[in-house]
């Protein structure tokens, strides 16, 4: 068996340092219009995959709807991809933007 | 004309009344098919950046997902048609409460890919509808059909 390889900061290339600081970072999520997904689908997703409370579900629905998009959450990188992976497997479009700091 | 009627159990019950009927229901899949240039789960990953890795870790699972919803509605379509009889136009689909979810999908990929493949607007006018060539007309009408089951599914048996 192969003894677990040591790592150190300095191992780490350019590339990776610079993705461990975007992991590091706050993370917003979009969800953008489409032509197709009803709009309770989409207040009902909300509420399934983020635990909102229907008001606010239905509010960012609107402005998805209305704006084109919205952003729905922001936090760290890890719960976020989650949050992207369930959102795209109820068919709705979305994705992950660094937040503005 | 087919109806729709939701059970007891928390599910739906379709009551198939003519081939044509049948014929829209078979077409799901097929219309769910019809995305040509890219896949769904590879498209809707398109905003996702190199970091993620999401070609390689998500897509492959929600083609899965995506491939299986199809397969779901495909499989109880075809043993409900083989149940009612190869002569007879009436039959009865019964989607259960596990099973609703697999249908919305499905008929979510078949709308998502009509709406692609034919670039219906959002409002229609009517005779504008009419002025479209018979297969994107048929089309149209199951779009719509497939929006109607999806309603509801959404108010009678998905949370």
């Amino acid at each position: 068996m192969t003894p677990p390889e040591k790592i150190s900061a300095t191992t780490l290339t350019e590339e990776e340092t610079k993705a461990a600081a975007k992991l590091a970072s706050a993370w917003n999520i979009l969800v953008f219009d489409d032509p197709v997904n009803l709009m309770e689908y989409v207040t009902k997703v909300l509420q399934k995959v983020f635990a909102y409370p229907r008001e606010q579900a239905e509010d960012l629905m609107l402005t998805i709807h209305t704006a084109g998009k919205a952003l729905v959450w922001t936090g760290a990188r890890e719960p976020a991809e989650l949050y992207v992976q369930q959102l795209h497997s109820f068919q709705l479009q979305a994705s992950l933007e660094k937040a503005s700091s | 004309m087919m109806k729709v009627v939701p059970n007891v159990e928390g599910g739906l019950r379709i009551e198939v009344e003519t081939p044509t009927d049948w014929l829209v229901l078979e077409q799901i899949a097929p219309d769910a098919l019809k995305m040509e240039k890219e896949s769904l789960s590879s498209r809707l990953g398109a905003l996702m950046d190199e970091v993620s890795e999401w070609d390689e870790m998500v897509v492959p699972e929600l083609r899965d997902l995506f491939h299986g919803q199809l397969c779901c509605v495909r499989n109880i379509v075809r043993e409900a048609r083989k149940a009612s009889g190869e002569n007879s136009g009436l039959g009865l689909i019964k989607i259960s409460e596990d099973d609703g979810p697999n249908w919305y999908g499905a008929l979510n990929q078949a709308r998502i890919a009509l709406e692609e493949y034919y670039r219906f607007s959002a409002a229609q006018e009517v005779a504008e509808i009419e002025s479209f060539p018979p297969p994107k007309r048929s089309a149209f009408i199951r779009s719509q059909f497939y929006s109607a089951l999806q309603s509801v599914l959404l108010e009678h048996v998905i949370d």
